[in-house]
């Protein structure tokens, strides 16, 4: 039938011509990279981003303004020629910058290409050919042996023990085994599907190939990840909210002097530098730049800590996060079974679970458990590593499959060395674990030198094991298992099942010795000896145990205002029984379903609204419509979701995103990438997570620790509020250079500050005390703060600008222009002679200009004067900051014409006063919270 | 969110403007604005009073005869007379209305240095040292004359066209006024002048008053309008009598002594100064 379907042969494959035929028609088996946009266009993008538009504009003024000077044969045209050049240049280097740093985080496609298998071993024109995998074509035949990578979507057609490991597709941690059977509709759940770009981990298999390419699970999740928009991040929109802003206020005011310029009678020409002049004063054309330095520099802090930020942005993402939607397993636990309960004598007893225990507490004196730590001991097929001795029981190699492991490392911790004891009691017979029986024997000596009976130790699925029993072993003694006890065995067991723990049940039997001499013949395949009326021990359960850090971590984030959702592909029993565990269901909280247990009425009567908490399984999503998503997702406050697919993960994301949330997303497998990139942040597991997951994120936990989401969350709040105050000193600037000009053009006094000078500002000496912001710390509520609601907590608001501007700005160039007038006035220039006296001060052919004491002046001696003024002016924006104790050596150097070292002192009164005042402000906010004050100066 | 009608966004503006149901204004109530208002206006208040009482501060410490630097005004830039729009003199000898406007400029400039105005209100001082005047800063100061009469034939005495209408200008050059300032150190600056950039035999000869083109020592130092009131810079008058006519001739005259500087590449005033000759027929 397959064949059929296929148009294949099982025994002789395809031909190589029909082969070449399909290979035409569908293409080669590889994924197709997403159309990128060529780099010269995103770097074009870069270049009219932001503020760049505005100065390209002043640019092309500084340009016009130069052709019509020189066309004019002015004197000094080229001042214009160079000013245009220096614009363009800013514009341009800040564009690569940029440009350089959104480079460094757009390779996603490439970790899914290098997953791409090299080689394949086919079947055609019924021969075995080793062909590169770019080559299969539906309908190939391939063999897979334990090791490679499968390099399509196979449908087995014959396997021999063959395991596969899809952790990197569907996140189930544990390898499965595959055979030909059909066992379930979901392509993703059959067991007779090997899927591309998985590994094949033991055993053989051979198979049809039914989907190449792009075709393939893998292919459509690829697509469906690189087909997910990356929206802007909440920082890129507070900062784009921020240059509209500034761009704004810097286009009214140019225009609004441009006109007043005008009709003050300045030639036009000149009205158009004026205007060059108030734009350049305006933008801070270093911001941008401080931001990403800022944002980088907390990016390192936070690597430091074992959060690796691979794009900028997500540092303060991290920040304003209000939902966490985590993956369970390996973030929230450790992604190693443990044993975690035990139940004998009637009773559960709970075992340590943490990761580094070495001893456990529970009671060991009864019979009962020394029977049944043998049966764990001895029925029990996994080993560690030699040459482990010296580490910690938890952090040894074993070799064996997950349960076996938990119960070996168990036995070790309780018992020691479990090997030594293995070696005592010799095994002799031994069947292991298979899906029909549901049971592991094996038969040993016991190390009892007069005892020479041999001991029969099982284990198995619960129901299984207890079906084989007759006895039961209470406090040591064997007694008949009659209803009651077999009821207490069900109690116990659906109990422990229901904490989300596998459970596996223990028996055991002495055989007598007369039957089993010494020499007799143990054959495992007819199974001559006993397997049934043996004697019950207990039951042990195992759970994927949380780590120690998170419940404390989860806490963290509630006080913080971020509801933390759980989604897992798991069961909804054990997902929500880690849930629990960690407090993203808190203990108080209940589910409809329990909420119905609890009243005893059927689920649909209960009140939805009345339960806290959801157990949102997979296959009710599914059914549910948007509306409903909506529902679940405002009216609870803890909700897990279990058993989820790769696109459900996508929905619930989207579902968050449309409540107006900023979405964090953890996750490790490939089918976690979708929705790592469609969240607002998403953070890859770095230890666990596969590569696409890791590309996707735009964050990787080196420690795979859900705690470091805790710390990345705090850092992203206070980058926040650090921003904040870089761009309040920034704005402060930008009023104390905008000043000078609209003075200029009132008054007609000397040029108080350049346009190159502003420049040399706004790039060069404004960066490092904006940057040295991003160091300062946290405020002592930061973490118990609701996150920032996105579309009214802006970075950039009203109070901000209003007190930078009008306030501090202000104050600064008052400080300023006290200075440019000392400047002036020490040198001969009384402040009533600079009133209107532009024209002639500029004037190339007067060079005997008198100033107020009779001296005579060049135009050259002038122009340095009005230097020294740009110097004075450029040192007093700098002082109000040297008062704060911060870096005064740089400073210093910076002042490329050395003032006179008194010029420093003019503008101490005021670097005090807006020092005293800033702290009255903050003195008054802490003191009133909720005044007039507090409104109206919190920013 | 999505983008608004115009029609909303015109509804969202005029509500801003004027709530009718908050009563408020641009989103503020009438005693929020009042008190915004005053808060301003106190601000600003008392910022204005701080800016006046850092100038009056700043004020007090000047002296109002010395300026506290001088560094930048020295050494003595030039310039010439006549000076109408720029550093080229051109006119035709035959046209006088080409000229006319030079003569005019130079008259106007040399009233100062009528004889009669020198006499009346300056003193006879001996040539040749500095005339140093001690006392209190705040005397009135003595200035030494500069009789008209001592530029000869470029004093537009005898000539009333400074040379104009025979095509042999006369160009007066003055340094600029620098309180304190010495200039030459005790050997008295001189003049000189030459074609830049061209044909030497363009300019044949130029004579100098007064003496060689020198400015005498007792016109030095200058102490300032308040107490130096009637003081007048010295000049040196260049009498170009053999130019090369219909043509551009470009002269560069500066000035020789200690201390003076000629040569600073972007200032073309500082001790030497750029003019161009073009006398037509």
């Amino acid at each position: 039938e397959l064949e059929e379907k296929y148009g294949t042969s099982i025994s002789k494959g395809l031909s190589s011509a029909r082969a070449a035929e399909i290979l035409a028609r569908d293409g080669p088996n590889s994924l197709t990279p997403p159309k990128a946009t060529p780099e010269i266009v995103k770097f074009l993008k870069q270049m009219v981003g932001g503020f760049s538009i505005l100065l390209w504009i002043g640019a092309a003024f500084s340009w016009i303004s130069f052709g019509i000077q020189f066309a004019q044969g002015a004197e000094s045209p080229f001042d214009n020629l160079y000013l245009g050049v220096v614009l363009a240049l800013v514009v341009i280097l800040t564009g690569i910058f940029a440009y350089y740093q959104e480079a460094k985080s757009t390779n996603i496609m490439a970790s899914f290409s290098k997953m791409i298998p090299q080689q394949a071993l086919v079947i055609r024109d019924a021969e075995k050919k080793e062909l590169p995998a770019d080559q299969l074509v539906v309908g190939d035949i391939v063999e897979i042996k334990g090791g490679d990578r499968i390099p399509a979507d196979i449908r087995l057609i014959f396997t021999q023990g063959c395991k596969v490991d899809n952790s990197s597709l569907t996140g189930e941690s544990e390898p499965q085994s595959r055979s030909c059977d059909f066992t379930h509709e979901n392509p993703l759940e059959t067991r007779n599907i090997a899927f591309y770009s998985t590994t094949c981990v033991e055993g053989t298999a051979t198979g049809i190939v039914i989907n190449t390419g792009d075709r393939t699970i893998i292919g459509r999740i690829a697509s469906l990840a690189s087909g997910v928009g990356n929206g802007k991040t909440p920082i890129a929109i507070e900062i784009e909210h921020f240059v509209y802003l500034v761009a704004g206020v810097a286009i009214s005011i140019g225009v609004l002097f441009f006109i007043i310029s005008v009709s003050m009678r300045y030639k036009i020409l000149d009205s158009i530098i004026f205007l060059i002049g108030i734009i350049v004063a305006n933008v801070p054309e270093g911001l941008l730049a401080t931001v990403t330095v800022s944002l980088s520099l907390t990016a390192k802090r936070m690597a430091k800590k074992n959060c690796l930020v691979k794009n900028l942005e997500a540092v303060e993402t991290l920040g304003s996060t209000s939902i966490i939607c985590s993956d369970k397993t390996g973030t929230l636990t450790q992604n190693r079974m443990t044993v975690a309960h035990l139940w004998f004598d009637d009773q559960i007893y709970s075992a340590d679970t943490s990761e580094d225990q070495t001893t456990q507490p529970f009671d060991q004196s009864s019979q009962t458990w020394t029977a049944l730590s043998k049966i764990v001991t001895l029925c029990n097929r996994a080993e560690f590593r030699p040459g482990q001795e010296n580490l910690p029981v938890m952090k040894r190699v074993v070799v064996g499959d997950a349960s076996e492991t938990a119960l070996l490392k168990f036995a070790e911790v309780v018992l020691g060395d479990v090997m030594d004891i293995r070696a005592r009691n010799k095994k002799v017979a031994e069947i292991p674990f298979n899906s029909t029986n549901k049971f592991q024997l094996s038969i040993h000596e016991t190390d009892d030198r007069n005892d020479k009976r041999f001991l029969l130790v099982m284990k198995g699925a619960p129901e299984r094991i207890l079906e084989r029993c007759s006895t039961i072993m209470i406090n040591g003694k064997e007694e008949p298992l009659d209803s009651e006890k077999a009821e207490a065995f069900q109690t116990a067991y659906m109990e422990l099942g229901g904490m989300g723990e596998r459970v596996l049940g223990f028996c055991h039997l002495y055989l007598p010795e007369n039957e089993f001499p010494d020499t007799y013949p143990f054959d495992t395949d007819s199974m001559n000896f006993p397997t049934s009326n043996l004697c019950f021990v207990g039951l042990l359960s195992m759970i994927d145990p949380p780590r120690s850090t998170v419940p404390d971590a989860v806490s963290k984030c509630r006080s913080a205002g971020i509801k933390v959702i759980m989604v897992t592909g798991d069961h909804p029993i054990t997902a929500k029984a880690i849930a629990k565990s960690v407090g993203i269901i808190s203990a108080t909280s209940e589910t409809v379903e329990d909420m119905a247990k609890r009243l005893n009425v059927p689920v649909e009567r209960v009140d939805r609204r009345q339960a806290t908490a959801a157990v949102v399984n997979g296959m009710e999503l599914k059914d549910m419509s948007l509306q409903q998503l909506d529902e679940v997702l405002c009216n609870h406050s803890e909700i897990v979701f279990a058993r989820t697919s790769p696109q459900q993960k996508l929905i619930i994301v989207e579902g968050c995103q449309r409540q107006g949330a900023v979405v964090a997303v953890t996750g490790d497998g490939v089918n976690d990438s979708p929705a790592l990139k469609k969240a607002d942040i998403g953070i890859a597991m770095g230890i666990a997570g596969s590569d696409a997951a890791k590309n996707a994120a735009d964050m990787v936990l080196l420690d795979d620790n859900f705690a470091s989401i805790v710390t990345g969350v705090e850092e992203g709040r206070l980058i926040f509020d650090n921003l904040k105050k870089t761009i309040a000193y920034t704005l402060t600037k930008n009023i104390a250079e905008l000043c000078p000009f609209l003075i200029y053009i009132i008054a007609s006094i000397p040029m108080p500050i350049g346009t190159i000078t502003i420049l040399f500002i706004d790039l060069g000496t404004d960066i490092i005390p904006s940057v040295a912001l991003a160091y300062e710390k946290a405020e002592s509520d930061i973490m118990n703060r609701r996150p920032r609601n996105k579309s009214k907590d802006r970075l950039v608001n009203e109070q901000l600008a209003v007190y930078s501007y009008l306030h501090i700005g202000i104050m600064q160039s008052v400080g300023a222009f006290v200075t440019y007038f000392t400047v002036y006035a020490e040198q001969g220039f009384l402040p009533t002679t600079l009133l209107g006296v532009r024209v002639n001060w500029e004037s190339n052919a007067i060079n005997d200009f008198e100033d107020s004491y009779g001296q005579e002046w060049t135009k050259y001696q002038r122009t340095y004067l009005q230097w020294t003024g740009y110097t004075a002016f450029f040192v007093i924006l700098q002082v109000p900051y040297l008062t704060h104790g911060m870096l005064r050596c740089f400073q210093i150097r910076t002042s490329f014409l050395t003032p006179r070292f008194q010029y420093w002192f003019v503008a101490v009164p005021f670097a005090i006063l807006i020092w005293v005042y800033d702290e009255v402000r903050k003195l008054f906010i802490r003191r009133y919270p909720g005044s007039w004050w507090d409104k109206n100066m919190y920013y | 969110m999505g983008s608004k009608t115009w029609r909303e966004l015109a509804g969202d503006l005029k509500l801003f403007l004027w709530n009718r149901e908050e009563r408020t204004c641009m989103g503020r109530t009438a005693t929020s604005w009042g008190l915004i208002l005053l808060f301003y206006f106190v601000f600003y208040t008392c910022l204005a009073g701080m800016f006046a009482f850092c100038m009056y501060v700043m004020l007090l410490t000047l002296s109002p005869y010395t300026p506290t630097y001088r560094d930048r005004v020295s050494p003595p830039g030039v310039m010439i007379r006549p000076y109408l729009h720029g550093f080229t003199i051109a006119f035709n000898v035959s046209k006088r209305s080409t000229w006319q406007p030079y003569v005019d400029s130079m008259h106007r400039f040399l009233a100062a240095y009528d004889d009669k105005v020198q006499e009346e209100k300056n003193i006879e001082c001996v040539a040749g040292r500095y005339f140093v005047q001690g006392g209190h800063e705040g005397e009135e100061k003595k200035a030494c004359r500069f009789k008209r009469s001592l530029l000869q034939s470029c004093s537009g005495l005898g000539d009333p066209t400074f040379g104009y209408s025979r095509g042999q200008p006369c160009v007066l050059l003055k340094m600029n006024r620098i309180i304190g300032y010495r200039p030459g150190a005790g050997v008295p600056v001189s003049v000189d002048c030459k074609v830049q950039k061209g044909n030497e035999s363009d300019l044949r000869s130029v004579d100098f008053y007064p003496g060689n083109g020198t400015f005498d020592l007792m016109y030095y130092p200058y102490y300032g309008k308040i107490t130096h009131v009637n003081y007048t810079s010295p000049l040196v008058a260049m009498h170009f009598t053999d130019v090369k006519r219909n043509n551009l001739v470009p002269i560069q005259c500066s000035l020789k002594g200690e201390g003076i500087i000629n040569d600073v590449n972007n200032d073309r005033f500082l001790g030497r100064i750029l003019f161009t000759l073009s006398i037509g027929k």
